[in-house]
């Protein structure tokens, strides 16, 4: 275990005092790939030329006098995120040669702020799991241990912010896959409320509730890229046109007085008794900071999980029915006939969870079952989203882990599907009811990171990235990286 | 309890297809993942309108204007097979 050395705001003070050149950052962050990956598998495709071009380009925006935050700094896409003329794969065999003719808003508007852009990050094929175990490509390794899992679906994406690959990575979150592996990997990863950041280009998994966000060592770092990555856009009509403030200018805003509400329900019989001891000493600090913890209760949080594996594969299979091997990806060889084609493209270019789910969804979404299910799911995930709301008038924000316990081992087959499903009981509510959530380190149990999870009102990111970045003021657990020294 | 004829007819549906080998764990799966729906009859949801999106938002409408957005020649580079910007499938008309 080490300090960790940069951190993206440190990067930029470098880049701007001329201390450092954006093709030096990128040509380290390069090199550093090319070396650990082999161990950790957290990218997929590397984007080397391009990198260097940008980043000259970065270096002459610098020398004439250009001060934006972003700009020179190198970081990386989770691979669900269409970038224009490189491989976009969503870890699925199904799109293993897609070469999109466009990108998506958050890669452009990344870009436009100067970013360099390194390669595509590993992940849970579409999006779908909860361990990175699901992708085409190969699960990604965690880098505290690679024997275990950096968590899903947006493992490739903590896993290379932790092993110092880039100090930013993007990830995208349906139901944790953002907060989930920011814990179990030891960094920050911040949910943005539903709308808050524009879905365009972005492969869809269950469009009421995938959005995009920043994982990255602080809640600083987070605040830097999501005002650049946030707000309206013509090409995404579920983007809110709600303003966006510069959240770096709230986080030095004191917490004293604000108000804590602790979920009883988050320190159920789901939670490990070492990690709950972690997030309870972790809360304690935040008291001492001055906020007023106060014991709420969200008694629906164990239905979330059943809500959300009802909603979210209904909303795959409409969104996943668009694979058909006719227009783009995957195509079976010598089809038969029409139906041939779209049956066994789909059956050989899906892999088994995406298949699981599709079914599960089609049939929710059947005549039969539809009241049952999928109206049902819809009716109690409004019953959740009211528990939140309700809770959230009476207090600032909401404390507890992110995940039940740290990183498993790659592999456990003592592990159901449905078990695998309860990795995300804590994070899922926060997508049914549309609020932002972030993950902050907050402690090492036997020697891997655990996450705090704070979760919001709609649209208060700059109180959630305020409460995380003074709650880092006071801790080191954000520095922490993992030895990589037997890696290499 | 769903049966592996269910299932099956189900991946129909789906435009999938699952070996006779394959059926037995998938009808499995599929049961344990129904059993983890059960808790959902539990509350009671008389009244409660359907939550569909998270922020309550209806369809934004933009003017109907022509707008060129993605190039064709980028799209149908993707096209597993093409002839002349026409995408190309077996034949359905006798």
């Amino acid at each position: 275990m080490a300090k960790a050395v940069n951190t993206l705001a440190a990067l930029s003070q470098q880049l701007r005092t001329g201390s450092v050149s954006s093709r030096e950052l990128t040509e380290d962050s390069l090199s550093r790939i090319a070396r650990l990956n082999p161990a950790l598998n957290a990218v997929i495709t590397s984007c080397e030329d391009r990198a260097l071009a940008a980043a000259a380009q970065a270096d002459k925006a610098l020398a004439s006098g250009d001060v934006s935050p972003l700009l020179g700094i190198p970081m990386l896409h989770k691979d669900i995120f269409c970038t224009r003329d490189v491989r976009t794969t969503c870890a699925s065999k199904m799109l293993a040669e897609f070469i999109p003719p466009y990108s998506a808003t958050v890669v452009n508007r990344l870009e436009t702020a100067g970013m360099i852009s390194l390669g595509k990050c590993n992940m849970d094929e579409f999006a779908m799991g909860s361990s990175n175990e699901t992708s085409f490509f190969g699960a990604a390794r965690n880098p505290w241990d690679t024997a275990r899992v950096p968590g899903g679906s947006s493992g490739g994406s903590a896993a290379a912010v932790a092993a110092g690959f880039a100090t930013l990575a993007t990830g995208t979150d349906t139901g944790g896959s953002i907060r989930q592996p920011a814990a179990l990997c030891g960094i920050t990863g911040l949910k943005p409320s539903y709308g808050r950041v524009s879905r365009y280009g972005m492969i869809a998994f269950a469009s009421s509730m995938d959005q995009a966000g920043p994982m990255a060592r602080t809640a600083e770092d987070c605040a830097l890229v999501l005002s650049a990555m946030a707000g309206s856009d013509a090409l995404d009509s579920t983007c809110s046109d709600q303003p966006v403030p510069n959240y770096a200018e709230t986080l030095e805003q004191s917490i004293s007085g604000l108000r804590i509400g602790v979920p009883k329900e988050f320190f159920s019989h789901h939670l490990d008794a070492a990690v709950a001891d972690a997030i309870g000493r972790a809360i304690k600090e935040l008291e001492q900071a001055g906020a007023i913890i106060v014991d709420v209760s969200l008694p629906s949080t164990d239905l979330g999980v059943s809500t959300y594996y009802v909603i979210a594969p209904a909303e795959a299979s409409a969104n996943l029915s668009r694979y058909d091997g006719v227009r783009y990806g995957y195509r079976c060889e010598n089809p038969a006939d029409l139906e041939d084609l779209y049956t066994r493209s789909r059956s050989e270019g899906f892999g088994p969870e995406v298949k699981r789910r599709i079914l599960v969804g089609t049939f929710t979404l059947s005549a039969a079952s539809y009241d049952q299910y999928f109206m049902k799911a819809q009716q109690v995930r409004r019953v959740i989203a009211n528990e939140y709301d309700t809770v959230l008038d009476n207090v600032d924000v909401i404390a507890g882990p992110s995940a039940p316990n740290t990183a498993f081992v790659l592999n456990d087959q003592s592990k159901s599907i449905t078990d695998m499903y309860m990795e995300d009981v804590f994070t899922i509510g926060a997508n049914l009811a549309g609020l932002p959530a972030i993950s902050v380190p907050a402690g090492l149990v036997n020697g891997l990171p655990v996450g705090m999870q704070l979760i919001g009102r709609r649209f208060d990111e700059a109180r959630l990235l305020n409460v995380a970045h003074q709650y880092q003021k006071r801790t080191d657990w954000h520095t922490l990286s993992p030895d990589l020294g037997g890696l290499v | 309890m769903t049966h592996a004829a269910a299932v099956k007819e189900v991946a129909v549906l789906a435009r999938l297809s699952i070996s006779d080998e394959d059926i037995e764990t998938a009808t499995t799966e599929f049961n344990q993942t129904l059993a983890l729906f059960d808790a959902l009859s539990s509350v009671d949801t008389t009244q409660v309108t359907p939550m569909v999106n998270p922020l309550d938002a209806v369809q934004r409408l933009r003017i109907d204007s022509v707008e060129t957005l993605v190039d064709r020649e980028g799209l149908m580079r993707n096209a597993p097979a093409q002839d002349q910007h026409y995408f190309l499938v077996p034949r359905v008309l006798d």
